[in-house]
């Protein structure tokens, strides 16, 4: 997300899916779209049915290659590599749009003079810090010449609020310009003076477009194929297509997946895609952009309200245990931005503290900024089950996710959990993390393990309502269709109760650390008893009312009564948001949801056949517009850029915008409009900057901060990778990578023997992430019963290995075993000039279930991107022999039988039965 | 299960044992036709999610087949049967490494062909296979008593009996969602339209058109399959798009209507009896005591 | 679980060429005895039926025993059909409709309808033997006459009902039916000398000649039909035991009993009659082995699979 956010300002897929079908081209890499997202890949052979080219670039001939025009065959982990090469091959044959590059990116600004790019540092960019492992933007003078930052000697203080809020503390906002040190991010890229300088005929050695020249300058075709493993000729015929297919009559879209997020450089892969679609006009128009395929149901959801630790709902960040976010107005001069939309930024806190802490946030006391929680350190996921594997941790709360299976480096999830005091299990099924106590093969005995471990039966989609946001930031309303059985019940149920029982824990408490809680709006009790859709009123007590929840998300006017309601008038759209806490709002990005009663707009579900554009179907953040950016689908002068590619365009007539979509942009703000050179907030973007979330108003080629490893992408190898760095041969692996190596976690992060064959995981239609949903379910698990991996028939021969039967996979964590799929869809790649073999597997095993096997998870490794905390699942290096493993076997923890019944087929009806006397046998023609 | 419930009428058919014996021979109205429809699979779109094959059972409640990982490709479904209505196939083609040649992976649906003279319906005895008002091939469940002589019959080789409860099951074409005016299950799941449902003349048309369009863009192999009658069999109310020979999809590469042959074989077999008593007649006319 | 042998590899460009498309029908022994008993019984009863015609005095004695045997046979063979179905108790859904156009319901039918005359010939040949006699002659033409329509369509329709399938071999067996129905004659003929053997009664020579006759007859479709079956019989992996099934079964059932009964013309009259039992037993074991050879046909695996000519497709 931080690869989109920093390029064009929010982190987020800008097309939907249906928009494919407009597309001329399409370009899906670090994604097996048609195996992991079947349903939407309807769209892409939508596309193709129209004319359109399909590109697949992945390490394995997938279900997806299947269906592309073009598949080549990459080495994985090579992506900026191929990547860098197209953005070359653009640039050096002059096929970049120039008037949308010159008018709608930063290409012509001017960097500070003292940056140096990896081509003057041999790997690396100005300001590394080799002590930290970690890029200090500020010194390193990545900033827009000018700007608050380009200070030879830096005050003290921010260099001291660096060295705190540094490694560890990626809580500074990941959307609209995350910065890598405790600078304010106002300061970074807002020339004092109003524009930044530039040079127009993009002549000047330090502007962008130059130093973009000189740093992709090495990525030739041959290089691209020498380290990717393709050939030249098809890394050139990729390129052609996509500049074939691009410009002011043509659009081409990239889909990724965790195909590139999964690696230790994911968020450098989603930039260079960014760069690459910027020049060649893609961003913002009808059938380009930038897919980004989510990883699992509603995950986009899960950031814009957010489960990650450091962010606030609508990506607000969370502040910091740091000086510069004491206050409500410190943290809002570190974090807002005073041009661009994130000038609102106040309005955004302020209605948030207001849903949270109701009439107890007032004006006088910061509007209780100060309950908010602070971050002193990382906690992500990994981190976490890092810091309990060495028990420093004593519960832990699981709801929805399968550490123990589908944890990179399962062992260590294992052995974390193994430390804890308690767990508790929210799921359907006795998966790997409720059962690690009794059925992992690999762990003491039970008696061994000190872990009391709860699992609370958890309800299913059908059976509770919500919202759920997907890849296209898309929200869809689901209705509830009957109860849970048993004793099952919704997450929300769970957690709402569970925050109804601590309160009452803690009731009449005057301690200052509890009135947060106390304090807290936990009133969503249904009004009236809830009805299922046959008419019954639910079994379910304390069921607690989604509807009211969607309400206060989508925020209310608290000033201002609704007589059809009697209650805060609703707001129609995150514009009405007041910083004076009239208003509160749960998350001003979900603004516009549910803008009058009765209307919950994520629950429309009208269909304009034939359109790329379906607005009457959900709601899509920010404020309905489906394709983000489409101020750029016009020319700065406001014109389609062509008829067969027009979507919003400005009307002289009416003197405003118009189109297909929700204008993304001021809807009365013309072409022609020039901000004063003081303007702040949204007047002082200009009428022919798109990309309003920056705060210079365009798409950012050079991001000059808002990325820790780097302005620009650069190809580092994978951290286990059989071959060196050929492009930066003195740095083999991105220099800020957190290693995390541990007793538990040991690396191959140099080439070496022991480990020569890579190795990438996969997922198939037929099952579900680590399988906790689908491995349970015989139809499901007859499907794909068994666990095995891809591999060629050369390395099969090499290695005395049987179609069919048994091999062992040996990385530096563990062991597994697996059935061999010995097929001609793998290929050895020649890279370096020698064979690499690549192999293949399927992650969607573990040991609870019907079907149970060799998790690939197990030999996956825990690592930590800079930017996320990403690990490396994508790929690694292992060893692969023929046979089976030693020792105990997993066996299946429920009886594999034949679900759901075995009882007969019912009786067809006495109605279907049309022949009921003497008949011919001849057929009814 | 709730989705059971869907199966049985409003009104409980009547049961026991008279009514279980006299049941099947009680007159029942004969629904009026009603337009008929089929399957069109286009296998150039099939992605091979198997989304089908899950509906099917879902819908139907049909029993999961155990598991065994047959090797094959992806396809551990392996073919069709009394308890898998739907079959993905799966065929890789890649020549091997440093030549050159097709590489590609040819997945394909397959169901029950609801052939429009149906050698099942042709076969069974009990009237249990029935050409419906939709004129899809049906076998009524509580008629079928499992002789498997529509198994024998099936040159496509759909039906199979099943052990849980003998009787002979393949693909309704969703009859009872069809009455209700629904889509059948696979093709409501098929997320690419790779399955294609509605009325058959409609569709043959669709299969045409896309046929003579793939062609007009390189797809020169690209041709029905069951869209027409030919010499020794009739049109296919669910028929393919293929892009390779029938049998590498495992289907007849021309298949064959064995009612075509029955007179003569008839002729021949009463030929054999009248030779025997021919040669009664003449032995025990000559050498009769 | 050790390695498993042959798994269809994902390498193969011919996709399920190499497969069978077909599914055998689950019809094993059952169905073979079931065929047999079909023969035998239609057997016995035409050519009982066709000597009482012919000479009434000469077969009285005979068709005592014949007819009353000719129906025991026929419950076993409704026996073995019944227990062949998936629900026995629904066999009289057979009956539910009458479609000429299936041969199983004609044969449903036709047994049906053979059964009444049959049971009715029987019970009188049982209630004269007990010495309640009495039925004039007409009645019993007429029940004759009426049942020999009926159970040569029961003889006839078998071997129609497998060649008018799909499955390899049974749908090149043109001759199957030719060969069963004739073969239902040798063996009612073989039925009717154990018959005569054992009465020590009856044209116990004309009929062993006529045996000989009939064997030599259906040695030539016998011929026929492994003509027809040779193909297959080499395609399936199967295929040549069930070829060495067939001859067997022509050897044992047609060749040998015939050079018996040759060789009986030679010896003593005691001796005759041992020939003769031989004789028979391997006439129904034989006859046996031809069946099972046929029924077991689908069962088998293709050995290279392929299916048909392909003509481009449409």
């Amino acid at each position: 997300m931080p690869g989109l956010g920093a390029s064009f300002g929010r982190g987020a897929a800008t097309n939907t899916q249906q928009d494919f079908i407009n597309s001329d081209c399409i370009l899906i890499m670090g994604s097996n779209m048609a195996e992991a997202h079947p349903v939407g890949f309807r769209w892409p052979m939508k596309a193709k049915e129209r004319g359109a080219t399909l590109i697949h670039v992945d390490p394995r001939y997938s279900r997806t290659s299947a269906h592309c025009d073009l598949f080549v065959g990459i080495r994985t982990g090579s992506d900026i590599a191929f990547l860098g090469g197209l953005i070359n091959y653009v640039l050096t044959h002059e096929r970049w749009f120039k008037e949308y590059v010159l008018a709608y990116t930063n290409a012509s600004v001017l960097i500070e003079q003292g940056y140096k790019d990896t081509e003057d540092l041999d790997g690396l960019f100005s300001g590394f810090n080799r002590e930290s492992r970690s890029y200090d933007a500020s010194e390193g003078h990545w900033g827009y010449e000018g700007s608050p930052g380009d200070r030879p000697d830096d005050a003290e203080e921010t260099r001291e609020a660096a060295g705190r809020g540094g490694q560890g503390i990626h809580g500074y906002g990941l959307m609209g310009g995350a910065i890598s040190h405790g600078q304010p991010r106002s300061e970074m890229t807002a020339a004092p003076a109003g524009e930044p300088p530039r040079d127009p005929t993009l002549k000047h050695p330090r502007c962008v477009m130059q130093i973009l020249r000189r740093h992709f300058a090495r990525y030739t075709p041959e290089t691209v194929a020498r380290v990717c493993g393709c050939s030249a000729e098809e890394f050139t015929r990729v390129a052609e297509l996509l500049c074939e297919n691009s410009g002011r009559d043509r659009t081409s879209m990239i889909v990724y997946a965790v195909g590139w997020t999964q690696h230790t450089t994911g968020v450098q892969m989603i930039r260079a895609a960014s760069i690459l679609q910027l020049l060649l006009g893609n961003i913002g128009r009808p059938g380009g952009g930038i897919m980004a395929m989510r990883g699992h149901s509603s995950i986009q959801g899960s950031s814009d309200v957010p489960t990650l630790y450091d962010l606030l709902p609508g990506y607000l960040p969370q502040p910091a245990a740091d000086p510069g976010h004491d206050t409500l107005d410190g943290y809002i001069e570190h974090e807002g931005l005073p041009t661009g939309y994130w000038v609102h930024f106040r309005k955004f806190v302020v209605s948030l503290l207001k849903a949270y802490y109701g009439e107890a946030a007032q004006p006088e006391n910061d509007f209780r900024y100060d309950w908010l929680p602070r971050i002193d350190g990382d906690y992500s996921q990994l981190l976490t089950f890092e810091r309990m594997s060495r028990g420093e941790m004593t519960g832990y709360l699981v709801l929805g996710q399968n550490p123990a299976g589908g944890g990179p480096n399962a062992g260590l999830h294992r052995a974390g959990l193994r430390q804890l005091d308690w767990l508790v299990v929210v799921d359907w099924f006795p998966t790997e993390t409720a059962t690690f106590w009794k059925n992992d093969p690999d762990a003491p005995t039970p008696d061994q393990i000190k872990t009391e471990v709860f699992l609370i039966p958890a309800a299913s989609s059908p059976e509770k309502e919500g919202t759920l946001t997907n890849t296209q930031r898309l929200l869809q309303w689901h209705s509830k269709a009957l109860d849970p059985p048993d004793d099952c019940r919704s997450d929300a149920w769970f957690v709402y109760n569970l925050g109804k029982r601590l309160r009452a824990l803690y009731s009449g408490s005057t301690d200052p650390k509890d009135q947060p809680l106390l304090n807290l709006t936990w009133d969503y009790d249904h009004k009236s008893p809830q009805r299922l859709p046959d008419g019954t009123l639910s079994r379910i007590e304390g069921e607690p009312d989604i509807d009211r929840i969607l309400r206060e998300i989508n925020g209310r006017k608290l000033d201002e009564i609704d007589p059809r309601t009697g209650r805060p008038r609703l707001l129609s759209g995150f514009s009405e948001l007041k910083d004076d806490g009239s208003t509160d709002s749960g998350c001003w990005l979900y603004g516009g949801v549910y803008p009058e009663p009765e209307r919950n707009r994520a629950a429309d579900r009208k269909v304009n056949p034939g359109q790329g554009i379906q607005p009457d179907w959900g709601f899509a953040w920010p404020d309905n517009r489906r394709i983000m950016y489409n101020r750029a689908s016009a020319d700065p002068e406001g014109r389609p850029w062509s008829d067969r590619k027009k979507l919003i365009w400005w009307d002289e007539a009416q003197q405003r915008w118009v189109g297909h979509d929700e204008p993304d942009f001021e809807p009365e703000k013309p072409p022609g409009y020039r901000p004063a050179p003081d303007a702040e907030g949204m007047e002082a973007i200009a009428g022919d900057e798109p990309f309003i979330m920056k705060p210079d108003g365009v798409a950012w080629l050079f991001a000059p901060g808002a990325i820790k490893d780097g302005p620009l992408p650069a190809h580092y190898e994978p951290v286990e990778s059989p071959v060196g760095n050929r492009l930066y041969p003195d740095v083999a692996h991105s220099p800020t990578v957190r290693l995390l190596r541990g007793p538990l976690n040991p690396l191959a992060d140099t080439p070496t023997p022991e480990f020569p064959v890579v190795a990438f995981t996969f997922r198939l239609t037929e099952h579900y992430l680590s399988g906790p949903m689908s491995r349970f379910n015989g139809w499901l698990n007859e499907l794909q019963p068994e666990m095995f991996v891809e591999l060629s028939p050369e390395l099969a021969e090499e290695r005395g290995i049987e179609h069919g039967g048994w091999l062992t996979v040996r990385s530096p964590r563990g062991r597994i075993e697996a059935r061999a799929m010995v097929t001609r869809r793998i290929r050895p790649l020649l890279v370096e000039g020698r064979t690499v073999h690549q192999i293949g597997l399927p992650f969607h095993w573990g040991y609870a279930g019907a079907s149970v096997g060799g998790n690939a998870n197990d030999l996956t490794s825990v690592l930590a991107d800079p930017n996320v905390s990403m690990h490396e699942a994508k790929t690694f290096t292992c060893q692969v022999e023929p046979g089976r493993l030693a020792g105990p076997v997993a066996r299946p923890t429920v009886p594999p039988t034949a679900w759901p019944d075995t009882r007969p087929i019912p009786e067809t009806p006495t109605a279907s039965q049309p022949e009921g006397k003497f008949v011919r046998s001849e057929p009814p023609q | 299960m709730t989705t059971r419930e869907l199966e049985v009428p409003a009104t409980a058919p009547p049961s026991g044992p008279v009514a279980t014996i006299l049941g099947p021979f009680l007159p029942v109205d004969r629904p009026e036709p009603r337009t008929p429809t089929g399957f069109y699979t286009d296998t150039t779109i099939c992605i091979g999610c198997k989304a089908c094959e899950v509906a099917c059972k879902q819908w139907n409640q049909l029993p999961s087949d155990g598991m065994h990982w047959s090797g094959d490709s992806y396809d551990n479904t392996e073919s069709l049967s009394a308890t898998s209505w739907r079959h993905v196939k799966f065929i890789e083609q890649f020549a091997s490494a440093g030549t050159q040649g097709p590489s590609r992976w040819l997945m394909m649906s397959d169901v029950c062909k609801h052939c429009t003279a149906a050698p099942c319906q042709h076969a069974c005895p009990t009237g249990a296979i029935i050409y419906n008002e939709f004129s899809n091939v049906y076998i009524q469940p509580d008629i079928c008593n499992g002789c498997a002589y529509c198994i024998a019959a099936c040159p496509f080789g759909v039906i199979t009996r099943s052990n849980l409860d003998g009787h002979a099951h393949k693909c309704t074409l969703c009859y009872d969602r069809q009455r209700d005016g629904l889509v059948p299950a696979c093709a409501k799941a098929c997320p690419t339209a790779s399955i294609q449902f509605g009325p058959i003349d409609e569709l043959r048309d669709r299969a045409r058109r896309r046929v003579e369009e793939l062609k007009s863009r390189g797809t020169s192999s690209a041709y029905l399959y069951g869209d027409a009658p030919t010499e020794n069999y009739s049109n296919l109310h669910s028929f393919y798009l293929l892009v390779d020979r029938p049998s590498t999809y495992g289907l007849p590469e021309s298949p064959f209507n064995p009612w075509l042959r029955m007179r003569g074989d008839y002729l021949r077999s009463l030929f054999g009896g009248l030779a025997g008593i021919v040669v009664l007649l003449i032995v025990w006319t000559l050498r009769m005591p | 679980m050790p390695n498993p042998v042959e798994l269809p590899s994902p390498m193969n460009a011919a996709g399920y060429a190499t497969r069978r498309v077909t599914k055998p029908p689950n019809w094993h022994e059952l169905v073979a005895f079931d065929m047999l008993f079909n023969n035998m019984t239609t057997g016995l009863f035409l050519v009982a039926a066709v000597g009482d015609l012919m000479s009434r005095p000469a077969f009285a004695p005979l068709t005592r025993l014949a007819y009353p045997m000719a129906l025991l046979f026929l419950t076993i063979d409704l026996a073995c059909l019944v227990l062949d179905l998936g629900h026995r108790f629904r066999f009289h859904h057979m009956l539910r409709v009458f479609k000429p156009g299936s041969p199983m319901s004609l044969g449903t039918w036709s047994l049906t309808a053979y059964s009444i005359p049959l049971g009715l010939l029987a019970t009188i040949e049982i209630l004269e033997r007990v010495g309640i006699g009495g039925v004039p002659t007409w009645l019993r033409t007429v029940l004759i006459v009426s049942g020999i329509p009926f159970a040569m369509g029961s003889a006839m329709y078998k071997g129609v009902l497998f060649s008018t399938t799909s499955q390899p071999g049974w749908k090149d067996a043109r001759w199957l039916g030719g060969y069963l129905t004739n073969s239902a004659i040798a063996i009612g003929c073989a039925e009717l000398l154990a018959i005569a053997d054992v009465d020590g009664q009856g044209p116990v020579l004309s009929i062993r000649t006529s045996l000989l006759a009939l064997l030599a007859i259906n040695l030539g479709f016998l011929v026929a039909l492994r003509a027809e079956l040779r193909p297959v019989f080499r395609t399936l992996k199967g295929g040549p035991r069930l070829d060495q099934m067939l001859i067997l079964g022509a050897v044992v059932g047609v060749l040998v009993p015939a050079m018996l009964i040759l060789v009986s013309e030679t010896v003593p009259a005691i001796a005759v009659a041992i020939l003769d039992g031989i004789a028979i037993a391997l006439v129904l074991a034989g006859n046996f082995l031809v069946r099972r050879s046929i029924v077991m046909l689908p069962h088998h695996e293709n050995d290279d699979g392929v299916v048909g000519r392909w003509d481009g497709g449409s």
